[in-house]
């Protein structure tokens, strides 16, 4: 028998966690979408993001989030904006559990302390509404861009506080979520 | 829920091999961009709509046009609130309502939005999903990265259905005819909605990872390959043309010096 | 003759989350030996420990499911828990009773090549042992088709396929014979025969097909395994799961003398398989249920059974034609809160973290009762369907949480319940009295499933679907 390290032990699960998030984000995303005159709609993917981001830590996070949203622009009919999600959801979910889960050392099972939630939270909601309007104003123009600044705000708002209550209640549903681990 | 973004059509894009398919969109997508004159980049993208009119036909090809109408239409909204110091073209009771800085300005960002749109959505209409996939491969992703995209692909269905599924029980809890209707509460509707579609996307993921390994996922030596891209004659005439158009283009149109 | 796989005084407990922790052994002094070449039936009930030990044969548990384990587990004459499931894909395959839990690509041909690669065949020869396993399972025509799109049926045997594509002499197999047609039942059981390395079958139900094709039979029931002559083994079996129906007789409550019909209803079915290119539309003619009845809808998988209860309990609207209650015509959400859906998957339908939140909520829009008189209510009905309060229903297993469904609905207290496939992975016995307990007040009862010895048990009047049309069944009992 060849020995393994412990790395290799848990590519396995790694692997399954992630496309498992992804697949739910590409769903929450698609399927609960409100029409929206700009972007093309505001949708829960964010509950996911933050969800994973204050449970699974940085990199499940930032991979299901920008992997996940990227895909549901593309089967969504917005190509366009594919790479763009892809970009700002991934770095939203990677800040959000940078922060949230700095005390907890990588790899840990456990529950991130309540504040640095709403501090990781509030810098993610910066962070996608800011990139959104970035990357809206090199597209179309700074000032119509500022239009969907609010309804970003109020998508990533929302999604924090439904991802604060829902990492709380998944764990208490599903108490073996706490076998996953990144 | 359907994962399929490939149209079924005709023209030489659906022969064109993916990889130099992939430059040349990127390439393109980099040339709207640089400093081309106008006309240059309206003809770039009127091309482009013209070939996606012809691979998928014309009711298909209106619409990225209708999704990102709206867009457009509020983009023209802010024409008077922008370039107000340049020249004014039409004024209302002193008002400057169009400038001219303000035309050129939405001239520019329109064509390029509409010709991004457009490229980006004929791609993934024109190249299957498996000879993406294949083609990210060839660029260097590597085989985990490629594994979580199909992974994805393979639950998405699997996590709408159940989705789907939840939601309905859920709207079947009302209570009975005759009875007071519960009240709304938007909040404490939603929450067990999300936790249960998340516990039931949760429960799977130990499954897959079982089955990945059970299927040899993890072992030391390398691992084969079923699919590859078909090897094609000309691979390299098809890289020249995706390097040349673009690099013409900006030969013809470019507005520097 | 060598053992290929030796358990010993095995014994094996899931982790438990809850605190205090009650411990509940799966497995306990669990003895097994298979002989190369022999062929195993263990008969074992649902919800005992028979998933939990085809894992633990392939390495898979406690490594992915933590618990407790002890005991020796031998394949090959190595401990098992010393190896990775990835050592073992030479040595043994195995087919799960759920073909979702083992799918993981887009397309039937990547899915049997992806052990292939991972054992690093050469392409060409790849493509060849992948063709030649979908032919021998008639799959050829779906290789490129997602097995998302397929029914029950055709992914079993996708999972079954697999038994001719990977190279392991042992095979596990989980429930096999699970939702395949009598044609491919008997193709399996002489792959099973024809096949010169090891097999263990593991089922909950004893078929017709087993009749003398075994080397050896046993039963596992509480965690351990007792093997015996095929007659004794059948006999004891039947004793263990089987019961007749009582039927109970009531109707003192308000639920009595209602009926709810439809004539000339029509729906659209999506297509049941990738091989139907179109949507077909289902029509039924005349049906009626009615109070304290057990009617039956039997039919095979993906005729448009699941279609028909959608859009009798409201979730779907029909195409053309309405539905009465009493003669009356009932709107689409009145009928949503007279007719209860009990899916077959119980997970569609548990959104709380605890028994007691789950079966209250049930109660949330009650305004005729007291919160003392629902608390008690709650506490009565988990007694009924043999359930702990304080339990995580997430963790339960799978016949608890069916009957927690069941739970819920009987708190809801409609007149009319529709069972979708409530047989399969439970016990009859545990079907029966799930169903006595909905109708102790007088409800009717619809039954959904593909099992017709188990509708001819109990239902009055039976109804099936033949070339998109929903008819009653004559010569009734």
């Amino acid at each position: 028998m060849e020995k393994t390290n412990v790395s290799s032990q848990k590519t396995a699960l790694r692997i399954a966690l992630v496309a498992v998030l992804t697949a739910v984000v590409v769903v929450f995303t698609l399927m609960v979408r409100v029409p929206t005159p700009l972007k093309g709609y505001i949708s829960l993917c964010d509950v996911v993001i933050y969800f994973a981001a204050y449970l699974f830590g940085p990199w499940a996070a930032a991979i299901a989030g920008g992997l996940g949203t990227g895909l549901a622009d593309l089967l969504g009919g917005y190509a366009q904006w594919a790479p763009l999600s892809f970009i700002i959801h991934g770095a939203q979910g990677l800040l959000v559990a940078l922060i949230a889960r700095a005390p907890i050392s990588a790899g840990v099972r456990g529950d991130a302390p309540f504040i640095r939630m709403v501090m990781g939270g509030l810098l993610g909601v910066i962070v996608m509404a800011g990139g959104y309007y970035i990357a809206g104003g090199f597209l179309y123009g700074f000032e119509p861009a500022l239009v969907e600044v609010p309804l970003n705000l109020l998508q990533a708002g929302v999604g924090m506080v439904l991802g604060i209550i829902v990492s709380k209640t998944v764990q208490k549903a599903y108490p073996p979520v706490r076998s996953l681990y990144w | 829920m359907t994962t399929n973004t490939f149209i079924a059509g005709k023209g030489f894009l659906y022969r064109f091999d993916p990889r130099a398919k992939l430059l040349l969109l990127v390439l393109l997508c980099a040339f709207v961009f640089l400093p081309v004159s106008m006309p240059g980049l309206w003809l770039v993208v009127a091309v482009v709509f013209l070939t996606t009119w012809s691979s998928t036909g014309f009711k298909q090809a209106l619409h990225p046009l209708r999704s990102i109408l709206p867009l457009l239409i509020i983009m023209v909204v802010f024409i008077p609130l922008t370039h107000r110091d340049s020249e004014v073209v039409l004024s209302i009771s002193g008002f400057p309502l169009v400038t001219t800085g303000a035309l050129e300005n939405f001239n520019l960002l329109a064509a390029r939005f509409i010709g991004i749109t457009y490229m980006c959505t004929l791609f993934f209409w024109t190249t299957p999903m498996g000879d993406i996939m294949l083609t990210l491969r060839w660029y260097g992703l590597s085989h985990k990265a490629a594994l979580v995209l199909t992974l994805a692909f393979r639950f998405i269905p699997f996590i709408a259905d159940a989705f789907q599924m939840i939601q309905d029980s859920h709207s079947m809890r009302e209570p009975n005819l005759g009875e007071k209707d519960r009240r709304r509460q938007p909040l404490a509707d939603v929450v067990p909605t999300v936790t249960s579609a998340l516990v039931f996307a949760l429960k799977s993921i130990p499954q897959l990872a079982m089955s990945l390994e059970h299927r040899g996922f993890g072992r030391a030596g390398a691992r084969s390959a079923y699919r590859r891209l078909a090897p094609r004659k000309g691979l390299f005439t098809h890289f020249f043309f995706s390097v040349m158009i673009p690099a013409s283009l900006w030969l013809v149109f470019n507005t520097l010096g | 003759m060598k053992d290929v796989l030796k358990l010993q005084k095995v014994s094996f407990s899931y982790r438990e989350y809850n605190v205090p922790p009650v411990r509940k052994m799966v497995l306990e002094n669990l003895n097994l030996t298979l002989v190369e070449g022999s062929k195993t039936l263990i008969l074992a009930p649902p919800d005992s420990g028979k998933s939990t030990l085809s894992r633990l044969i392939c390495g898979m548990v406690p490594k992915y499911l933590e618990g407790d384990l002890s005991g020796t587990c031998l394949m090959d004459g190595v401990e098992i828990t010393s190896r990775q499931p990835w050592d073992l894909v030479e040595s043994c395959v195995l087919v799960g009773q759920n073909p979702q839990e083992q799918l993981l690509m887009t397309t039937c041909e990547d899915e049997l090549a992806f052990p292939l690669e991972s054992l690093g065949m050469p392409a060409e020869r790849m493509s060849r042992v992948v063709r030649n396993s979908l032919r021998k399972w008639k799959l050829l025509d779906f290789a490129s088709i997602s097995p998302q799109e397929m029914s029950g049926g055709e992914r079993k045997r996708l999972l079954l396929a697999f038994l001719d594509t990977v190279p392991a002499p042992l095979w596990i197999l989980d429930e096999p014979f699970d939702d395949l047609d009598s044609q491919w039942r008997e193709t399996l059981m002489q792959r099973i025969t024809d096949h010169n390395g090891t097999v263990l079958v593991l089922a909950s139900r004893y078929i017709d097909e087993f009749r003398g094709s075994f080397d050896h039979y046993g039963i596992l029931s509480e965690g351990a395994i007792t093997i015996g002559d095929e007659q004794d083994i059948v006999i004891e079996y039947e004793q263990l799961c089987d019961r007749e129906y009582t039927s109970v007789e009531s109707c003192t409550e308000e639920h009595c003398g209602k009926a709810l019909s439809c004539s000339n209803v029509s729906f659209l079915h999506p297509r049941k398989s990738v091989k139907d290119n179109a949507p077909f539309t289902l029509e039924v003619p005349s049906f009626t249920l009615r109070s304290e009845e057990i009617v039956s809808l039997v039919g095979p998988n993906g005729s448009g059974k699941s279609t028909f209860s959608r859009v009798l309990c409201g979730l779907d609207p029909p195409r053309a034609g309405e539905f009465l209650l009493d003669d009356q015509a009932v709107s689409r959400r009145d009928l949503s809160r007279t007719v209860g859906y009990l899916f077959q998957n119980p997970d569609y339908e548990i959104f709380l973290p605890s028994v007691r939140e789950e079966l209250a909520w049930s109660l949330s829009g009650d305004r005729s009762r007291t919160a003392a008189q629902k608390t008690a209510l709650v506490a009565e009905c988990a007694k009924l369907f043999h359930l702990e309060l304080d339990a995580t229903p997430s963790t339960m297993s799978y016949g608890k949480r069916k009957q927690l469904q069941a739970a819920v609905h009987y708190l809801l207290d409609r007149p009319f319940y529709i069972l979708d496939e409530l047989d399969s992975g439970i016990t009859y016995a545990t079907a029966f009295e799930m169903i006595s307990l909905l109708r102790s007040r007088g409800a009717g009862i619809l039954l959904i499933t593909h099992d017709r010895s188990f509708s001819d048990r109990l239902s009055q009047r039976s109804y099936t679907i033949s070339n998109g049309t929903v008819l009653e069944r004559e010569g009734q009992v």
